[in-house]
């Protein structure tokens, strides 16, 4: 492949540039039922360059893909054309990220895997786990992969990190005379644990049991809880809404200050975005300038306390030391929920929802149920077939969240988030 | 533009590795794929041109006579037998696994060679007009209210080459598609977004599409303004086109992938030649079926595009397949073969998803609602083919009262409940169609791909919370 930086050097007209290389190669195997359908891999690398150009008093700035294919001529027409485009755009002056260097590895146990071996005992570790009568995994699919991210810019960033990571899809099912159900499951990690592995879909399998047996409840007003999942994605929403660039384009709903839990009675809530988080493939040492991330408590208390985001619109916001762009690896700090207080009433846990809607402007949070327990009080009903729906201030000022925690994908904190008073129907 | 240059060059090396691959199984196929993409935006403060998400490379796919192989790679440059050899062993499985390969018939190949081309008008258009389009309609926006906060306008153009060989097949094919969006953030007391967005494979009509908008866009945000959550209950509804689609998509398409038959992941397997819907409903798919964005002329399997009458006149009659699906279900593939990228795996897809357009006239429709909600504008939906649950979200509903629209405006709307309990309810179908393909859709949590969907207005009744 050509030497896209020289190019770079070499081009009149270019007040910087900052190329971004990430080469992935992959192992994957498709399972339909317990049979391997499909054996797939794959060699590539996305390259991407961003040209900059200071022109009347203020900066443009213009993105290319370059493909293994490009020949030199096809390079320096790319780069022309982008130098032309980067002329047209009339943003605000924003510096680029000072020299710095970097060459890490994001920590893992497969590093000196072979792929076909680790693919055979990451597969071996699912179907460990089809061991419920009635039960099946009807498919699998297990992707390992290997990136190498490598980001450069005109200003000496020279920074690279490598990831080994595992995404695993399966699809517990369980079939009686009557009906067949299943979930949905995925896996993301970069610690393998056979164990873990199987006790997580295992848990799956019976839940999907559970779903066979599960009915249709009479509407209700409730308290809900949510599990991992759904309180990283409900964590996720509220963070979009405190990006610098969200911010910066006045889209955004609240700012630093700003109490989310107003005339609340219930647990506090504080949460940070962090790059790295254990076992978590969103990990990452830095950004997609080459920016060193760091870690950002955003609501602290139940008031917003930090925005995020990258170095550009960071400094488009006066922040002194901007965040850099944080994965949306999310640290919540503990409630104070007891398993016991939660029994005190009734409650409905959500083990499996289509999608948790959080909608800030609306103020409005919901989801369609396809799992759920019903704690009468006295025992846990499996059910079915409903919705719910809330205001997402009142479920924000009156939540509680639970004294015990986990890591789970990219979450760690309490493992449970009561809702109270949500309308189900 | 032309088709890929790079792609037509590559013609040798493909037939030549074909051959090579050869040597280890009994069938290759290779898929270069050229796409180029650009976006040209403009808000209140910035604006950019440059690149989208394009893809330039190679996947091999590959049949032993029982199972499948693929293998992704940028370039196919080089000795083709040692390339050969080093595919051959990269998608080689460990030998435990071996004995639980999955035993399919053998794929035809059979012989066909064909160029298609679609143009565009995107050549008319320089950098530079594009972008001083979307500076205009971003400041006529702002300039209308002054409670608009920002506006976006964005203008997406993207051409596609694909290159397939096999021994027996040389297809390939060029068009394109360009999306353009309208945003006003709003705050009058509370903050909200109002879009518009058009989609063609001529500029032309996109930005004039975007220019005609202008006033609707702000006239909604200020509608939003007043929006309130709607009282969850069940109600009568009347679609609009976009809902129509995501009806078609959600509640119906993802149930017919016939991928998911092979995995008795969809409940729709046990229905075929059966009532699943009002005998006024009739659904297609196809890349051949309606001129959108998934409107191509081979899929990525090089099997050639198709219209697949999903529903009958309320009896379901057919479903989507790519080759391995069809291979594994012994059916003939229906052109359904579709990849995010080269990077990935093919799968049974959707392409334009609709329902036909029927008699009714969208105001006798309304008229015959006593209390219920017009529905505007996808946010998002779930499939659940297996149980065949759904949950779709509108951006936003309009209160009917008997039998008129009133300047209620309740947002969002999500909208879920039981398939064919959904489908069974079709009581009118409009006159009028309209296919919107500005929506990318993907399997459970992943594999991107463009996709449209719409179809007429349909009055149901279903819980909206």
């Amino acid at each position: 492949m050509i030497d896209i930086t020289k190019l770079l050097e070499n081009s009149k007209g270019l007040d910087g540039w900052r190329m971004t290389e990430k080469a992935t190669a992959s192992y994957e195997l498709f399972f339909v039922h317990k049979q391997l359908e499909t054996v797939r891999a794959t060699d590539t690398v996305d390259t991407s360059v961003t040209v900059y150009v200071d022109h009347d008093g203020k900066k443009g700035d213009s993105t290319f893909a370059v493909f293994q294919s490009m020949t030199k001529a096809d390079a320096e027409k790319k780069i022309a054309t982008a130098a032309a485009r980067a002329r047209l755009v009339f943003n605000e002056p924003y510096a680029l990220p000072d020299a710095d260097t970097l060459n890490a590895e994001l920590p893992t146990n497969m590093k000196d895997a072979d792929p076909k071996t680790l693919g055979r005992r990451i597969a071996d570790a699912v179907f460990a786990a089809d061991t419920v009568e009635g039960g099946s995994i009807n498919a699998c699919e297990i992707f390992l992969y290997r990136d190498t991210l490598r980001v450069r810019n005109s200003r000496g960033v020279d920074k690279t990190q490598r990831l080994w990571r595992v995404m695993i899809e399966a699809i517990p099912t369980y079939t009686t005379e009557k009906e067949s159900v299943e979930l949905y499951e995925d896996h993301r990690f970069t610690f393998f644990d056979p164990a873990k592995v199987t006790a997580e879909i295992a848990a799956r399998m019976r839940e999907v049991r559970d779903r066979s047996l599960a009915v249709k409840p009479a509407p209700m007003t409730v308290n809900v809880l949510l599990r991992p999942l759904e309180i990283y994605l409900l964590l996720c929403d509220l963070a979009d809404d405190l990006h610098y660039a969200t911010v910066y384009s006045h889209a955004n709903l609240h700012k630093v200050g700003d109490d989310l839990q107003e005339g609340g009675d219930g647990d506090k809530l504080t949460f940070s975005l962090k790059s790295v988080l254990a076992g978590c493939e969103r990990s990452t040492y830095f950004d997609a300038d080459g920016c060193a991330l760091r870690d950002t408590c955003l609501v602290r208390d139940g008031v917003v306390a930090d925005n995020f985001g990258s170095s550009r619109y960071g400094q488009y916001l006066g922040v002194k030391e901007p965040s850099g762009e944080l994965p949306f690896c999310v640290s919540a700090a503990p409630g104070t929920l007891r398993k016991e207080e939660a029994e005190k009433e009734p409650y409905l846990e959500c083990a499996s929802l289509s999608g948790l809607q959080v909608d800030l402007y609306n103020d409005y949070i919901g989801g369609e149920i396809r799992l759920a327990y019903y704690f009468d009080g006295e025992k846990r009903i499996p059910v079915t077939g409903i919705s719910m729906s809330a205001r997402l201030s009142e479920v924000l000022a009156h939540l509680r969240l639970s004294d015990s925690v986990c890591l789970d994908g990219a979450y760690e904190g309490p493992d449970r988030l009561l809702m109270r008073g949500v309308s189900v129907l | 533009m032309p088709f890929s240059s790079y792609l037509n060059g590559k013609r040798a090396d493909c037939k030549a590795l074909v051959e090579s691959l050869s040597k280890h199984f009994r069938y290759v196929s290779i898929l270069g794929t050229d796409v180029s993409a650009t976006v040209i935006r403009a808000d209140r403060k910035s604006s950019a041109v440059q690149e989208g998400r394009g893809e330039c490379g190679f996947v091999i796919k590959m049949h032993d006579g029982r199972s499948f192989f693929e293998y992704s790679l940028d370039d196919i440059s080089g000795d083709k037998e040692t390339l050969a050899a080093r595919i051959a062993e990269a998608v080689r499985t460990d030998e435990s696994l071996a004995g639980k390969m999955i035993s399919t018939a053998a794929l035809k190949d059979e012989p066909l060679s064909q160029d298609y081309a679609r143009e565009t008008d995107f050549s008319r258009y320089s950098d530079a007009q594009l972008l001083d389009i979307c500076k205009e309609l971003s400041g006529a926006l702002l300039a209308k209210d002054e409670h608009v906060l920002n506006a976006i306008c964005m203008i997406q153009p993207y051409t596609v080459s694909k290159l397939f060989i096999t021994r027996n097949r040389e297809l390939s094919q060029h068009y394109g598609w360009a999306n353009g969006f309208l945003v006003a953030v709003y705050s009058d007391g509370k903050l909200v977004q109002a879009r518009h967005v058009e989609g063609d494979d001529q500029l032309s009509r996109v930005i004039d599409g975007l220019k005609a908008h202008t006033d609707s866009v702000i006239d909604l945000a200020k509608h939003l303004t007043t929006a309130t959550p709607i009282e969850p209950g069940i109600y009568d509804v009347i679609t609009d086109s976009s809902i129509t689609g995501l009806i078609a998509h959600e509640a119906f398409g993802h149930g017919v992938e016939m991928d998911q038959f092979v995995k008795d992941r969809a409940l729709a397997k046990h229905f075929v030649g059966r009532y699943v819907a009002s005998p006024i409903a009739n659904m297609h798919d196809g890349a051949a079926a309606a001129h959108s964005v998934a409107s191509y002329f081979f899929d990525d399997d090089g099997v050639l595009a198709h219209d697949t009458r999903i529903i009958r006149d309320g009896i379901l009659e057919a479903g989507l397949s790519d080759l391995a699906s069809a291979a594994q279900l012994g059916t003939e593939p229906t052109g359904n073969g579709r990849r995010d990228s080269y990077k990935r795996k093919a799968y049974a897809r959707m392409t334009n998803t609709f329902f036909e357009p029927g008699s009714d006239k969208l105001e006798d429709m309304i008229a015959s609602v006593k209390h219920g909600y017009m529905l505007f504008e996808t946010n998002n939906g779930m499939e659940d083919p297996k149980n065949w649950q759904i949950q779709c979200t509108a951006e936003y509903g309009i209160e009917i009262v008997d039998g008129k629209l009133t300047d209620h405006y309740v947002s969002p709307v999500v909208m879920s409940g039981s398939v064919p309990e959904l489908l069974k309810s079709i009581s009118m179908v409009s006159d009028s169609f309209k296919v919107i393909g500005a929506g990318m859709c993907g399997k459970g949590y992943k594999e991107w791909v463009r996709v449209s969907d719409g179809g007429p207005n349909l009055k149901v009744r279903v819980k909206l919370g």
